[in-house]
């Protein structure tokens, strides 16, 4: 027997990475183990949703009444300023680290990522910039409270003149925080490009690979631009320099550029693994094979592309000439097909199939609810002549909120819910996930549905106060707000719990195709160890008689096994 | 055999009359749905208006019939195709079907090339916003020509930190912006400070100052009222308070207006951040930090904070 | 990527994916991706200078090229130097290595006295308006970058003295010698702008 088809870079070699602690201590000490490092985003993650929530809540609860009368309305500034900025870069970009650094090793078949202290480092970082971030609610003036967008010149304006302030703290933070991201996406390419199981051809990766090279290629990309963008403003707020102060001829709106073109893609960074987590459980929980897999998987790259050249389309009211508007508006509706072709194929993919409706999936079928519904209101936002009535409305607002919450983090929780066994060995209560999910669900639609007509009469985001014909819509939103708060409970009960003391789970409680399913729960330090399987078909061929990897019930029967 | 072929083709049937009346009902509630959109929507006080509230229910038709042709089907799977209790076997193992997929392409395709040319047209339409042009900004804002026909103008648009500005080609200061009814009226839009936005939604428009730039910017308001003038661009502390109200008035009342107010006495115009700031120092300056506001402008008219408004 | 040709029997092997050997492959990955800081730069450079109403600093209209040229043409050759470094230790002359390494370390260095010589006599600042700011950004994070580069080749040479530190392969070399390619085109690109472009 020759040994010709085995990749020459499995080459026997002493792991050369010390396992580490094996109890809880694991996840606080600097260990180079990806499912440990994955835990640690997400928990970390999780505990900033609370804080980021909390924050959010304080805002609807100034805004529930018309006048600005809880708090200043500079600590209102404040509040919704590190709202956004916590839920981006505290909540959702180390959750969705979190998540493909569990992910992406056991469902490539590979080992451990490729640059294990990297992707440590990575993580160590998240505690640094949070308690940077975090700081700036103690310096003298507070905390940055221009907006998560910090356009100049209201962020360099630095009222009391002192260096260190809320602003300067912001902009360091971000700044690590994108440093964490480079390494993190560095590390994720690499891993996916050189360490896949033999036989995984790119069309033979699960999709959430697939999202998941798209997403860290787009941090690659755009993610220096605003890093670029952040040193300059640095250095216009600290050493007074003019690169967007007009005092000395510089331009504010250059920064609009730098920001947009990585801030928009960030929403893609974010939203393409979850479009990934559809495209894993859709299958799953429908017993069907994914609809159209080739074109699920192109469709990540198309969105990639076009998402590099949208990024004027925040900007078209800001004096930018005819021509560029329309350009933009172009482009930005093209991207409305690549993402309807996910869309319907996984509708396709659910039609006919055999529903379970689990928590994870009915995550996952509220989240495509919702993004259907703010994927219109997104084509609508992208005519320039809409958009210059909405744009900088709570339209814009209820816009996003539904992508970013409704959608992202609907499928992050169906994620959570749906690798819970895999990663903690322990099985949640399917109870309290309902629970969870219903209320999740009426929060998040009393939350950001009324926004909408607040926006479309001509309430502008960002107010401390508003004139009283807003009210209503405001009062209910509030509500929402407080019923997602409630939400959090079951859901943080669900998680304790089930990790101390749920049941045990077996290797593959949902009986669904994929590498990381193949594994023990929870998978072993270097997931599959000597016995790396050789792949066969891509993981969706629920009925189709079609193998999945070479020798699979040796596979099966060693995940069985104690180790 | 001849019942089977009856029985299929009565399913077939039924298939077929309930997609129709399936896609029959989702154009109705669709239709009804861009008819409801305008409601949504403030009065329509500007030539704009017409413009961007069609769009809009286009937009809407469009939106909901996709929406409920979407969610609809997700309905059905969720009632028809649920696995009962216990039952783990696969459903139908459908890989893909490339003319689908194709279809699927092609006609959001076609659907958002056709917006976005329609949306196209009603920019070129409308062509509110004029020129931009950059200056060393510290040196008085230079005197730009706008090159489009207009009416009256041009209204010099002053905006600060947190209070509104407006100066009229004869000289007159006031604190809320009086337009003739019809007509096109070409404005000077500055900033001293920081970006604010120029935002009137009851015009439908609005338009972002830029510092060290001069923008022109022209549009024809279509009805008498008074209509709400909305900083749309985050710029502070005060942000909230940067409104002022647009008065559109009959050609006769306007000129009257503009006859009286010339002769008055310039004094203190509306600034109720101003008067927050105040508060806030009397209560011992707590809060986070902020800029000063800027002092009341020097206007004839002064206006009126809570004038009951249309839009 | 990955070869195709499956065999219908399965070879369960021992061992572990070494992990060093994507080094190279997330080294490029990360040039790409810092390459785009100086792009978003340049771009903003050249739109400033387009579009500002005021662009050099009061009683300044342009910036010397002399001193600079020469700058750039040592920095610009220790581009070739290096790739005979790295051709000497392919061909395992190890002494040969460290010489020619020394001298790109040399030139590097000399570079960075030529910047310092060109700031120290210039007669605006940081502050000096959009141009000033501009011209102090680019050179001076272009610098920072011949710095590490000096201090990463440094390290390797270090690192040439440790026994048998070069026999698994010159991954760390190549990176180097990369980076420090790297470092010469953003130069060029921005001696064409600033410079040339006046």
């Amino acid at each position: 027997m020759t040994i010709i088809n085995y990749d020459q870079r499995l080459v026997t070699s002493k792991n050369p990475y010390p396992k580490g602690p094996n109890d809880w201590k694991r996840f606080f000490s600097f260990n180079t183990d990806a499912k440990v490092i994955g835990i640690q985003y997400i928990v970390t993650a999780l505990f900033f949703l609370l804080l980021g929530g909390l924050l959010g809540m304080l805002v609807r609860g100034e805004l529930i009444t018309p006048p600005s009368d809880l708090f200043d309305p500079t600590v209102y500034n404040g509040l919704y300023t590190m709202h956004g900025t916590v839920m981006l870069f505290l909540f959702l970009f180390p959750m969705l680290s979190g998540l493909t650094n569990l992910l992406v090793p056991p469902m490539i078949g590979a080992p451990d990522m490729a640059f294990p202290k990297l992707n440590a480092l990575a993580f160590w970082l998240v505690p640094v910039f949070s308690i940077i971030l975090l700081l700036s609610f103690f310096v003298p003036g507070g905390p940055a409270s221009s907006g998560w967008w910090s356009y100049p010149p209201i962020s360099i304006q630095n009222p009391l003149g002192k260096m260190i302030n809320g602003e300067m703290l912001w902009i360091t933070a971000i700044s690590l925080s994108g440093i964490s991201s480079i390494m993190g996406a560095v590390n994720f390419v690499t891993t996916i490009i050189r360490m896949r199981a033999p036989g995984m051809g790119f069309f033979k990766m699960p999709i959430f690979i697939w999202t998941v090279l798209a997403a860290q290629l787009l941090q690659l990309l755009g993610l220096p631009a605003l890093t670029g963008g952040a040193i300059m403003l640095f250095f216009d707020l600290s050493f007074g320099t003019s690169f967007f102060r007009i005092e000395g001829g510089g331009d504010p709106v250059l920064f609009q550029h730098f920001f947009w073109f990585y801030s928009h893609p960030a929403v893609y960074v974010m939203v393409l693994p979850v479009f990934g987590i559809f495209s894993e459980l859709f299958p799953v929980y429908a017993r069907k094979p994914l609809f159209g897999y080739k074109f699920v998987a192109v469709a990540s790259f198309g969105i990639t592309i076009l998402s590099l050249v949208v990024w004027v389309h925040h900007m078209f009211y800001t004096g930018t000439p005819m021509w560029m508007r329309n350009l933009f508006m172009f482009t930005t509706m093209l991207i409305a097909v690549p993402t309807g072709v996910k869309v319907f194929a996984w509708i396709a993919t659910l039609w006919g199939g055999n529903l379970r409706l689990s928590t994870p999936m009915l995550f996952c079928l509220g989240g495509l609810f919702n993004f259907i519904f703010g994927g219109i209101t997104g084509v609508m936002l992208a005519t320039v002549p809409v958009d210059i009535h909405v744009g900088n409305t709570y339209f814009v607002v209820a816009h996003f909120h539904y992508i970013i919450f409704n959608t992202i983090a609907f499928g992050i929780f169906a994620g959570i819910y749906h690798w819970f066994p895999k990663f903690t060995g322990r099985m949640f209560y399917e109870g309290l996930g309902k629970v969870h999910f219903a209320l999740t669900f009426v929060g998040a639609t009393l939350n950001w549905l009324p926004l909408h007509w607040a926006g479309l009469l001509g309430m502008p985001r960002r107010v401390a106060s508003y004139d009283p014909e807003f009210a209503i819509w405001n009062v209910i939103a509030s509500i929402g707000a407080f019923i997602l708060g409630v939400a959090s409970i079951p859901f943080i009960l669900n998680m304790v719990s089930s990790w101390v003391r749920g049941k045990a789970a077996p290797p593959n409680p949902w009986k669904a195709i994929g590498l990381e399913w193949l594994l023990p729960s929870p998978p072993p330090h270097e997931n599959f160890e000597d016995d790396i399987p050789t792949v066969l078909n891509e993981p969706y061929c629920y009925g189709l008689d079609k193998p999945f990897v070479q020798d699979e019930q040796f596979y099966i029967d060693k995940s069985f096994k104690k180790h | 055999m001849n019942t089977k072929i009856i029985k299929s083709n009565n399913k077939k049937y039924l298939t077929i009359f309930i997609v129709i009346s399936a896609v029959g009902i989702d154009i109705l509630i669709s239709l009804l749905m861009g008819y409801w959109s305008y409601s949504w929507l403030p009065i329509q006080a500007s030539e704009a208006a017409n413009y961007v509230d069609n769009l809009f229910a286009f937009e809407t038709t469009i939106g909901t019939f996709i929406f409920l042709g979407c969610t609809g089907t997700m309905a059905w799977i969720l009632i028809f195709n649920r696995a009962p209790k216990y039952d783990e076997s696969n459903g139908q193992p459908l890989e893909g079907n490339v003319k689908l997929e194709v279809i699927w392409t092609i006609i959001p395709l076609i659907l958002v090339l056709a917006i976005a040319t329609y949306a196209t047209k009603v920019n070129y339409k409308l062509e509110n916003l004029g020129s931009k042009t950059k200056y060393n900004f510290g040196q008085e804002a230079p005197f730009i020509e706008e090159k489009k026909p207009f009416d009256f103008g041009p209204i010099d648009v002053i905006s600060r930190q947190w209070n509104w500005e407006f100066i009229y080609p004869n000289g007159i200061h006031s604190s809320e912006l009086h337009l003739p009814v019809n007509k096109r009226i070409n404005f000077r839009l500055i900033t001293d400070d920081v970006i604010h936005s120029f935002y009137i939604p009851a015009f439908r428009l609005k338009q972002d100052i830029i510092p060290g730039s001069v923008i022109t910017y022209s549009l024809t308001p279509t009805r008498k009222g008074v209509f709400r003038l909305r900083d749309a661009m985050f710029s502070g502390a005060y942000f909230s308070q940067n409104q002022t109200n647009v008065i559109v008035e009959s050609e006769d009342v306007f000129n009257k207006w503009i006859n009286e107010t010339v002769k008055k006495e310039l004094q203190n115009g509306l600034n109720p951040a101003g008067r927050l700031y105040d508060k806030r120092l009397k209560n011992g300056n707590r809060g986070w930090a902020t800029v000063e506001p800027a002092p009341a402008p020097k206007v004839q008219d002064v206006g009126l904070e809570d004038r009951p408004h249309d839009g | 990527m990955l070869s195709d040709n499956e065999s219908p029997t399965i070879n369960h092997i021992p061992g572990h994916v070494k992990h060093d050997g994507h080094n190279m492959t997330g080294f490029i990955i990360f040039l790409c991706s810092e390459s785009i800081i100086f792009f978003a730069f340049f771009v903003g450079y050249g739109i400033l200078k387009v579009t500002a109403p005021v662009w050099y600093p009061e009683g300044i209209d342009g910036i010397a090229v002399k001193e600079p040229l020469i700058n750039t043409v040592i920095l610009v050759s220790s581009s070739f130097v290096i790739y005979f470094a790295e051709k000497s230790l392919h061909k395992k002359n190890l002494w040969g290595f460290r010489f020619i390494w020394f001298i790109t370390m040399l030139m590097g260095s000399y570079f960075v006295y030529g910047q310092y010589i060109e700031w120290s006599e210039l007669s605006f600042s940081l502050q000096s308006g959009v141009f000033g700011g501009m011209f102090y950004l680019l050179t001076g994070f272009h610098g920072l970058h011949v710095i590490t580069g000096i201090l990463l080749m440094g390290l390797m040479l270090y690192r040439s003295f440790l026994p048998n530190n070069y026999k698994g392969g010159e991954m760390g070399v190549e990176s180097v010698s990369l980076f420090w390619h790297f470092v010469d085109v953003i130069w060029i690109i921005l001696f064409v702008l600033i410079y040339l472009w006046q």
